[in-house]
């Protein structure tokens, strides 16, 4: 059987509706127990209807009585204020992700948190998309064009909106500038910067530090992603939410009835890296690794990502993959398309062990969600993912194809290790990366920054 | 010391014992090291709110751990810096022993301060990753739970947040300048459960979960009720 990339321009139903079974694909030997393989897996062919953010008191089952009421006490100090949220995108992307969880959320405690998202022409985007590159570290010139179109449409979105909170908080470099309207504003502002400023393209940086260094506060998602600055940097870690479709708990049924339909044997092994066809996710050293595992465990792998059907490089690193994979039935590729959460959600939950193997990442929520999950996690020791496995702690850290290898054999075969990893990764990602921790930390935040409530103190005073 | 037979469990105490609880936003300070001689250059000079951060605020960050993580500068120097030896030294540094975090501080600039002199390459070294200093801005909050009995105080014990647990337990040495708890000086000072009160300073926060120290307070309390 040969390895496949299971697309969704097929089928028009959602996965709960019947739906007759394609032919398996071609196989030689078909084995009995393997399940068969659709050509094309009954993904939805358009994104299903977003889902009502969950209520502040449904995340009770999940964290705890306590923990909610701390959230509530905090809020009662800042009960009444004013928040207003700035980003460049109202949907896709983790940040406008994050956001439309937070604003109600905020909204439930009595502090009003309003959310505008900035307008802009193409020309604008395309310089805040190569701005955002150069940020990472890319070679990048900085022409005073560019510069100008970044002001003029920042001085466009100023004169459009009126910033009369208790808190602004500017979402990473596109909006930057907005910052001009701190004169008139009664409230403290905030750069939430959700992008890794550890090597910045000296330029594009030069020219956006002036514009940084006005705020009251920067937040930064790691402390090796932040920059020397004269205003206080906060750390806010990256969260995910236990109650949306990618994290949410799942009937078992469910879960069985995807890995039924992408042809996923349950009753041996399963390796899964969930990200999209990105060189810098290494999905070849992936699966290279896998075979070195496999040959002293016997074991399946799951590529699930996306990105080739809308980037060229992506198609270029997912024709790569299956030119590695070969015919080999234990590899299934699938190139899902992005609002494949629940998808998501039940491979990561049949899984035995999740690699992250990449070789850059930002924080790598993926990380996060195979922790939430309980898996035992392998992961490259690059970006954000050393805040969240501790090696040997709460996961596994790799550095090569040849120790991602033996990562997997030693999980296949040390079950009661695994499972520990497991436990302890699940309750690393409760206490410090949850949508409910996020939530703490801006009322925090608010409450330090505007100096309401008994005064913040050291513990020791 | 007084027994539970002079003690009606129902019996309204001298004073209530209030639980509290902590918050904390951490910050990202300007030291960071990437080599031991710079470690231990910014432990000399690093805001106390930094010692708090890498040693009582990482046990509570990672309170679910039973074993092979002590405080932030012992594994940075097992994982970053290679160190068995330091680390080991480092690790077994117990908080619990110091009531300031400067005499805290003071001992970690000792330890690395000798290796370094023992080991003076060891110094220059670059280590595989930086270790940022960061700080912790702490709010302290009221929780529901007043104990006015010791039934009372079993119920909060067994309700409260772990951070309040963290607050009283282990927090509170830097608070009360003693080699204590907040629980043991209120069962010492105002129940008069002494033994009950050495019993619980006496747990082990090093080998065990921080669920596993409030199930093991809880029945050391539920004793001393019986």
């Amino acid at each position: 059987m040969k390895s496949q990339a299971a697309t969704n321009t097929q089928s028009p139903s959602p996965l709960s509706e019947a739906q007759p079974i394609d032919q398996p694909v071609l196989s030689a030997q078909p084995t009995p127990l393997r399940p068969e393989r659709r050509t094309t897996p009954r993904t939805w062919e358009t994104p299903p209807a977003p889902v009502p953010p969950p209520h502040f008191d449904d995340y009770q089952a999940i964290v705890g009585t306590a923990e909610l009421d701390e959230l509530r006490f905090l809020a009662s100090e800042v009960k009444g204020k004013t928040v207003k949220m700035v980003n460049s995108t109202a949907v896709g992307g983790g940040v406008a992700e994050m956001l439309n969880r937070l604003v109600p959320l905020l909204g439930e405690l009595e502090v009003t948190t309003h959310w505008d998202v900035i307008t802009g022409g193409n020309d604008f985007f395309e310089v805040t998309k190569a701005f955002h590159n150069a940020l990472h570290g890319s070679e990048y010139q900085l022409t005073r064009s560019a510069q100008e179109i970044f002001l003029a449409y920042n001085e466009q979105n100023r004169q459009r909106m009126q910033f009369p909170e208790d808190m602004v908080v500017i979402h990473d470099p596109q909006p930057a500038a907005l910052i001009g309207a701190r004169k008139d504003s009664p409230g403290r502002w905030v750069w939430r910067c959700h992008i890794d400023l550890s090597s910045p393209n000296p330029q594009v940086w030069g020219f956006l530090r002036p514009f940084i260094e006005q705020f009251d506060a920067s937040i930064f998602s790691s402390q090796s992603f932040a920059r020397q600055l004269p205003i206080p940097q906060y750390l806010f870690y990256p969260c995910i939410d236990p109650l949306s479709e990618k994290n949410k708990e799942l009937d078992e049924s469910f879960v069985q009835k995807i890995c039924d339909e992408f042809g996923i044997d349950r009753s041996r092994p399963i390796v899964t890296q969930v990200s999209r066809f990105d060189r810098l996710k290494d999905p070849v050293g992936v699966v290279q690794a896998f075979k070195l595992a496999r040959k002293y465990v016997d074991c399946q792998l799951i590529l699930a990502g996306g990105g080739a059907s809308d980037d060229p490089e992506g198609a270029l690193v997912l024709k790569e993959v299956k030119e590695v994979a070969g015919d080999d039935p234990d590899i299934i590729i699938l190139d899902l398309p992005p609002w494949c959460a629940l998808e998501i959600n039940a491979l990561q939950r049949a899984s035995t062990i999740v690699v992250q193997k990449s070789i850059k990442e930002g924080f790598g929520l993926t990380v996060t969600e195979a922790l939430w999950k309980g898996k035992p996690t392998i992961a490259g020791a690059v970006g954000g993912i050393p805040n969240q496995i501790i090696h040997k702690l709460t996961g596994m850290l790799v550095h090569s194809v040849e120790g991602c290898a033996y990562q997997i054999r030693y999980l296949l075969t040390h079950p009661d290790f695994a499972a520990q990893l497991g436990r302890n990764g699940r309750e690393h990602v409760k206490e410090n990366f949850l949508m409910t921790t996020n939530v703490r930390r801006w009322l925090l935040l608010l409450r330090i920054l505007l100096g309401v409530g008994a005064p913040s103190r050291t513990p020791f005073n | 010391m007084t027994t539970t037979a002079q003690l009606p469990l129902s019996r309204t105490l001298v004073k209530p014992f209030y639980f509290n609880t902590s918050a904390h936003l951490l910050r990202i300070t300007t030291q960071k090291a990437n080599t031991l001689a710079e470690l231990l250059d910014a432990l000399r000079v690093c805001p106390d709110d930094s010692i708090f951060k890498h040693t009582f605020r990482t046990l509570q960050e990672l309170h679910f751990l039973r074993e092979g993580f002590s405080n932030d500068f012992a594994h940075w120097a097992l994982t970053a810096c290679n160190e068995p030896g330091l680390a080991e030294q480092l690790a077994s540094v117990d908080v619990r022993e110091f009531t300031s975090l400067g005499e805290l501080r003071e001992r970690f600039v000792q330890i690395v301060d000798k290796h370094l002199q023992l080991n003076p390459a060891d110094g220059q070294r670059m280590a595989e990753e930086t270790f940022y200093f960061c700080a912790s801005d702490t709010v302290v909050m009221p929780t529901k739970f007043v104990a006015e009995t010791l039934q009372d105080f079993v119920k909060g014990l067994r309700e409260v947040s772990v951070h309040s647990i963290h607050h009283h337990f282990i927090e509170a040495r830097l608070r009360i300048k003693l080699m204590s708890n907040d629980f043991s000086q209120w069962l010492h000072e105002d129940v008069g459960l002494t033994d009950t009160a050495r019993a619980l300073n006496r747990i082990d926060i090093y080998t065990v979960t921080l669920e596993d120290v409030r199930k093991q307070m809880l029945r050391i309390v539920e004793r001393a009720l019986t």
